[in-house]
């Protein structure tokens, strides 16, 4: 049946040189290097391997574990507990309680996401230049994202690999006169498994665990999986390295480093940020959480769709964009899907029946709200409360998403709230206009979290630099989401790796005051 | 991941669950159910794992003044009503674990090789032929892309710093 959790998926190959694992140490260690990089996703691994091959010394520590390709597998739930942070069971607090899912392996997110590689947006970026004093960020990120996009091999998909829940989506778009492009994924030819969330079996994404995360280790990068960091080591206001534990052994591990680049995400990096004893003077740090919030509806078809063969969000439905709102279809394992069902029983056994007859769609919406994460004994807490404007604008975007499955054939949809019945045609979804549905009832869901430490040029309002140098403290720098002083309304993966390849430039022009 | 076990309050609530949650054909699956639903909170975070087992107790005990039976013992339509009763229960806290019941268990019971089969889910094969497929179709272009992983690309052309060592 499933893969034995105590049985560790990289036994079963060796690991590149370079690469350490929980069973490389058999002792307390200190190391030493130019840079110490924490995390090893779309920040982490890309600003690490521009910095190897610029000839600096990069250590990058990594919580989760180092998984190869040949390590993922058909066996969904052994995938999600190797590779997502507490096995996709993070919440953020209020009503509705938000999941969240963060990867935990080396690659990090972008080991688990869908992989939509988009630019950000201009109509943010110029917000950011007018608004937060980013002056001139979009001409300066332009040949950054040239330079991502080549790495990560961002192209349209083959056809030959969307499925038909893709299909539908698009001629649900068609039918209506909506606009739909095709989405533009990290991937080299995807061969359509439509496993992207529990890691690419095929290679096909390359992910930064197959992009940036070889990059950097031919470059002399290394790599140290199974650490967990507990602080930043510091001198004054000056990071000096770090401290972690090896999980498992509890191994001490002892970073000496010149520059210290945090790239734990939004969640965990403000958090590091706090237990170490840094604060900012914006008193932003933490504060600003963005999630994206994000709601499924199933639909049910007469014919058989088999969504589970063909490529992860295919197309993207861009009609509502100015709204904040984005649809695509999703595909699910069964086992995922059923576990979103309030049914039980015979119901749940009669319900699932359909599976292949499933279409499983959702929606990003950019949020208007902010939440904030709490250190609390040292970990990070999420709080949000959806706002009732977003918690309306989701509700519209439930009607239109329903319309467009209806009008694709649609025979039934099932709704992302408890309580609300099904519905059996398009009047039904505009009567759910009308409806108040109490914000409790929501079943939502996110895998973007930004904002917690955003970049600005004035320190009284912002927490870093806009090359994520941390203001108010020496030799500490942000590569990840958490710069974002917005949400940018697309997938940020794109947007994160630009950021830390701006960044590393920067470290790259300074290198003599860095590493000095 | 810590290590985690069932106690055996917690099990044979969980087991007593299965017929009401889990479709009447993966009743027989029912132990494999218990035991995967193990796995799953192995890998969650520790303060849900004692929720949850604190939560079972509760639940076990609860019925005891309607049933004079804890709910473990309880069989059929009253182990469906009392069920029930927890998922509309009085407070939040009533129903979340009820919730979390039904998710976790779902989760298991679509886990298992022969719910899956039922369904014609065979995801393995299917990834086996479309991973050959894009080797064979688009070996050049792939040996490319690996290739650029590699090739020398430097940020800043012509720089390369001198480490300066304390």
């Amino acid at each position: 049946m499933g893969i034995d959790p105590a049985r560790p998926a990289l036994l079963e190959g060796t690991a590149p040189r370079n690469v350490f694992t929980r069973r490389d140490h058999h002792g307390d260690s200190v190391l030493d290097a130019d840079v110490v990089v924490i995390g090893s996703g779309a920040g982490g691994a890309t600003i690490a391997a521009e910095l190897a091959e610029a000839g600096f010394d990069v250590i990058v520590l990594e919580e989760g574990s180092y998984y190869q390709t040949r390590d993922f597998t058909a066996d969904t739930s052994a995938m999600v507990r190797q590779l997502y942070r507490d096995g996709g069971a993070t919440m953020a607090l209020g009503s509705p309680p938000i999941l969240y899912q963060e990867g935990r392996a080396v690659g990090g997110s972008t080991v688990i996401n869908g992989g939509m590689s988009w630019r950000t947006p201009d109509k943010v970026l110029a917000r950011w230049d007018r608004e937060l004093g980013l002056s001139g960020i979009a001409r300066e990120l332009e040949p950054c994202f040239e330079r991502v996009e080549r790495r990560i091999h961002t192209a349209p998909m083959d056809p030959e690999a969307i499925g038909n829940d893709n299909l539908l989506l698009k001629q649900g778009a068609d039918a209506k006169g909506w606009k739909l492009i095709g989405n533009l994924r990290n991937q080299a030819h995807c061969a359509g498994s439509n496993r992207c969330a529990f890691g690419c079996p095929t290679g096909a994404k390359q992910s930064a665990l197959v992009s940036y995360v070889p990059r950097a280790l031919h470059y002399g990068a290394r790599i140290y999986a199974d650490v967990h960091v507990d602080h930043i080591t510091r001198h004054g206001k000056r990071a000096t390295g770090v401290y972690g534990r090896v999980s498992g052994s509890g191994h001490r591990i002892t970073v000496r480093a010149r520059l210290v680049v945090a790239a734990c995400g939004a969640i965990h990096t403000p958090a590091l940020l706090v237990r170490s004893g840094f604060r900012s003077p914006s008193g932003q740090l933490g504060k600003n959480l963005s999630m994206h919030p994000n709601v499924k509806v199933v639909a049910i078809f007469d014919e058989d769709v088999t969504g589970w063969k063909g490529a992860h969000q295919a197309f993207q439905v861009r009609e509502f964009q100015d709204q904040g709102l984005l649809f695509a279809a999703v595909n699910m394992p069964p086992s995922i899907l059923a576990m979103s069902f309030p049914q039980r029983g015979a119901q749940l056994g009669q319900l699932m029946q359909h599976y292949d007859r499933m279409v499983l769609a959702g929606m990003l919406c950019e949020d208007t709200t902010t939440g904030r994460v709490r250190t609390i004994n040292g970990q990070p807490q999420a709080f949000y409360q959806l706002a009732e404007a977003d918690a309306a604008n989701l509700k519209r975007g439930v009607v239109l998403l329903s319309e467009l499955l209806f009008a694709a054939g649609a025979k039934r949809i099932l709704l992302p709230f408890h309580g609300a019945g099904d519905l059996y045609g398009p009047d039904d979804a505009r009567r759910l206009l009308n409806r108040d549905i109490p914000a409790r009832g929501w079943e939502v869901v996110t895998v973007h979290m930004m904002g917690t430490a955003r970049m600005g040029t004035d320190r009284t309002a912002a927490v870093t630099s806009s090359f994520g140098q941390v203001h108010d403290a020496d030799r500490l720098m942000v590569a990840d989401a958490s710069l974002f002083p917005t949400p940018i309304g697309v997938n940020p993966m794109e947007t994160i790796m630009a950021l830390a390849t701006r960044a590393a430039g920067h470290v790259i022009d300074n290198a003599t005051r860095f590493l000095s | 991941m810590t290590a985690y076990r069932h106690s055996d309050t917690a099990r044979q609530v969980l087991r007593s669950l299965v017929p009401v949650i889990c479709p009447p054909e993966a009743v027989l699956l029912g132990d494999a159910i218990v035991e995967h639903m193990a796995l799953t909170l192995g890998a969650s975070p520790q303060v849900l794992q004692r929720g949850f087992a604190t939560g079972l107790v509760a639940y076990d005990l609860g019925a005891l003044p309607r049933y004079a039976r804890r709910a473990r013992s309880l069989r059929g339509e009253r182990a469906e009503r009392y069920y029930a009763w927890w998922e509309h229960g009085p407070t939040s806290l009533h129903r979340q674990l009820a919730r979390g019941i039904n998710q976790l268990m779902s989760l298991s019971c679509y886990e298992q090789p022969e719910m899956m089969e039922r369904l014609g889910y065979r995801p393995a094969p299917w990834i086996a032929e479309v991973t050959q497929r894009r080797l064979t179709v688009y070996r050049d272009d792939v040996q490319r892309q690996d290739a650029q992983i590699l090739a020398p690309d430097p940020l800043r052309p012509g720089v390369r710093v001198k480490r300066e060592r304390a």
